[in-house]
């Protein structure tokens, strides 16, 4: 009986295993005719992997891009919710290991670290950005933070899609003398205690905050160029930050006993009233959120003196896509104007275009300039002018762990 | 009675507290210090909750069938274990008994990482047997316990009465072992059922987003900073499971109802 069993399971495991010897993906030939190309994508699938938590984001493509792709390309995507881009970056390591020729992801929404984790793994497929009509035709390849991402050269193993732009958010019923500088926010702390505060590290736009401090108390020059710092000049460098992180904790709010974990959390603090600026790597948020009725209407946005940090986020298509010329379709698409345009929309998603107006006839240039961005939003003009290039990701990392040793811990 | 029904009612409050900052939230509410009533109410989490787009219903219907299978499965296999292992002298008794019990000691996800390498290799990932597998690692041990439990409590003096009396194997397994066990079990397959519902983390792994159960779709929403939605989604998670439970809970009533009387009295 016994023995039965386990020739019956083993079967089964065989017979599994036998399924699972896949053919290898053909590889995708990105620098054929567009329209050939286009083509041979008509009637696929596409998988795309992206963060799944805004129902403003997923409704801009189940809404506005699912349509529009079936319609114009007989393409029909679907899109897979992701919680962290690391739970995918994880699968395609063990893919990668396990020989698994075909995966499921065709295109991965992704930037930075991921990036970096990804190239440095070999999780990608050929370059294929500059083959995509729209990114050679509207899109400035050569800008220092579109070819770069935080530091790493990107290669055409991703194709920009939106930029994203660091915003502190305020209440202008509770801050009538805006603090466009560090040393006007250490003023206006002192002044309001418990009024401020900023999301614990690791945090990203806790981290955000405080590359900024280090972008005005210290400057970046060192950092982004091109001798990589040791670790201990790096951390010498930060102590001026430090210095002021921890003089303006007893003004912070519940005295800097501790901070908000999250971004969310922050929110929440504003949205209840409890504090009066919150902030945003994501210029049209606050607009969106008045809209949606959670923050206050009296809410506004500024940028510091010295400008604020931008960086671009990409589309990638990973090593073994299943329908990488599929995926090459819906990324150009994704570039179009319209889509671009729509993407900018409040009422969409509020994301800001990667395209470079220069490239854009005047008609092209009216549909963006022509979108209401709410009344909490800065205008894209002044956006752009004070735009600041992010540093390598690895000094990210170092400035994490440097906030936990030096101000969470003191 | 009147004191027993207060404390009932009581305990009820105690249970439904947590649900009201989620209703609340679900509708978009803000509660701002200090109003009485939230303002800003509205329909839109629970609208982008049910939109043909969010396949909300279709997630549910699945992870259902999937906590059912691996109910079913853990039922078959741990019935068995707990009776080899509470009626039987084995060799390494404890050392089985460890192993079998161990998932509940080490986190799911620290195993399943082992384990994705070899389903990619067997073409599992991606698949929904490969989810209900992943998923009986940490359920089992629960049935096994529960199961192990009621035939501890058993006096094998009934098995053997019936043996006696003529009855055969499947008969003593009918009507003597399973009316006796169906309590305990069904705390199992509540458990069971209940945990399967939950995971989030190794069926993302395992099912590479291709399985889309109602935690795919939900916890991006609570990390992310849309407290409606999450909240929203937190609501419908409870209704499904508490509707489970009191499903099974019905289920275990009538059973006796109708058994009034039955064999498991003498028991």
């Amino acid at each position: 009986m016994k023995k039965k069993w386990m020739l019956a399971s083993s079967m089964l495991l065989l017979v599994l295993g036998a399924c699972s010897n896949e053919q290898a993906a053909p590889v995708a030939d990105f620098s054929q005719q567009w329209s050939e190309l286009t083509e041979a994508a008509q009637g696929t699938t596409v998988n795309l992997y992206m963060w799944g938590g805004s129902d403003s984001i997923n409704s801009y493509f189940d809404e506005w891009v699912t349509p529009r792709l079936e319609e114009q390309y007989d393409i029909s995507l679907n899109r897979v919710p992701v919680n962290d881009t690391q739970e995918i970056l994880t699968q395609l390591l063990d893919e990668k290991t396990a020989g698994k020729e075909t995966g499921s992801i065709d295109i991965m929404w992704i930037n930075g670290e991921n990036f970096r984790n990804a190239k440095d793994n070999d999780l990608l497929n050929q370059p294929f950005a500059d083959k995509l009509p729209n990114v050679a035709d509207l899109v400035d390849q050569q800008a220092p933070q579109i070819a770069e991402d935080f530091g790493i050269p990107v290669d055409n193993l991703q194709a920009p899609w939106g930029t994203a732009q660091f915003v502190m958010t305020y209440n202008s019923e509770d801050v009538t003398d805006v603090p466009t500088s560090f040393e006007q926010l250490a003023q206006w702390v002192q002044d309001n205690p418990g009024q401020f505060t900023y999301p614990a590290l690791p945090d990203f736009t806790g981290g955000a905050f405080v590359r900024h401090a280090l972008e005005e108390i210290v400057g970046t020059e060192q950092f982004t160029s091109d001798e990589p710092l040791e670790r201990d000049e790096f951390d010498k460098m930060m102590q001026p930050v430090w210095e002021y992180l921890n003089a303006i904790e007893p003004y912070l709010w519940r005295a800097g006993d501790t901070y908000p974990e999250s971004l969310a959390r922050l929110d929440q603090l504003y949205t209840n009233g409890e504090v009066a600026y919150t902030m945003a790597y994501d210029p049209i948020k606050a607009a969106a959120e008045v809209q949606n009725g959670r923050f206050p209407d009296s809410t506004r946005t500024f940028i510091f003196d010295g400008g604020t940090l931008s960086n671009t986020h990409y589309l990638a298509i990973p090593f073994n896509a299943e329908n990488p010329l599929g995926a090459a379709v819906v990324i150009n698409e994704l570039l179009s104007v319209e889509a671009q345009a729509a993407k900018l929309d409040p009422a969409n998603w509020g994301d800001l275009p990667v395209l470079d107006f220069s490239k854009l006839s005047d008609e092209q240039q009216q549909v963006f300039t022509a979108i209401d961005l709410g009344e909490a939003s800065l205008s894209i003009e002044e956006l752009e002018s004070k735009r600041i290039a992010e540093i390598p990701s690895i000094y990210v990392e170092w400035i994490e762990e440097g906030w936990l040793e030096n101000v969470a811990q003191n | 009675m009147r004191r027993s029904s207060f404390y009932l009612l009581l305990i009820g409050l105690i249970f439904a507290l947590p649900f009201v900052p989620a209703l609340i939230a679900s509708f978009g509410g803000v509660w701002r210090f200090p109003t009485i009533i939230p303002d800003g109410i509205n329909l839109r989490a629970w609208e982008s909750v049910f939109s043909p787009s969010s396949r909300t219903l279709s997630a549910i219907f699945l992870s259902l069938w999937i906590a059912f299978c691996v109910t079913v499965i853990n039922l078959m296999v741990g019935i068995p274990a707990a009776y080899a292992l509470t009626r039987k002298k084995l060799r390494f008794q404890s050392g089985i008994e460890a192993v079998l019990l161990a998932p509940i000691f080490v986190p799911a996800l620290a195993a399943v990482m082992g384990i994705h390498l070899t389903f990619l290799r067997l073409g599992l990932t991606e698949t929904v047997i490969g989810v209900i597998l992943v998923h009986l690692a940490p359920s089992m041990p629960y049935v096994i316990r529960a199961a192990m439990i009621s035939f501890q409590t058993m006096n094998e003096e009934a098995e053997d009465a019936a043996k006696m009396l003529g009855a055969t194997k499947s008969q003593r397994f009918y009507h003597v072992i399973l009316p006796h066990l169906i309590p305990g079990l069904t705390a199992g397959v509540v458990l069971s059922m209940l945990i399967s519902l939950s995971q989030y983390s190794v069926t993302l792994l395992i099912g590479a987003g291709q399985v889309i159960t109602l935690p795919i779709l939900f916890v991006p929403f609570l990390n992310g900073g849309d407290p409606a939605i999450g909240s929203a989604y937190t609501l419908v998670f409870s209704a499904v499971a508490l509707a489970l439970v009191l499903l099974l809970d019905g289920g275990l009533r009538s059973y006796y109802a109708t058994r009034k009387g039955g064999c498991h009295e003498w028991i």
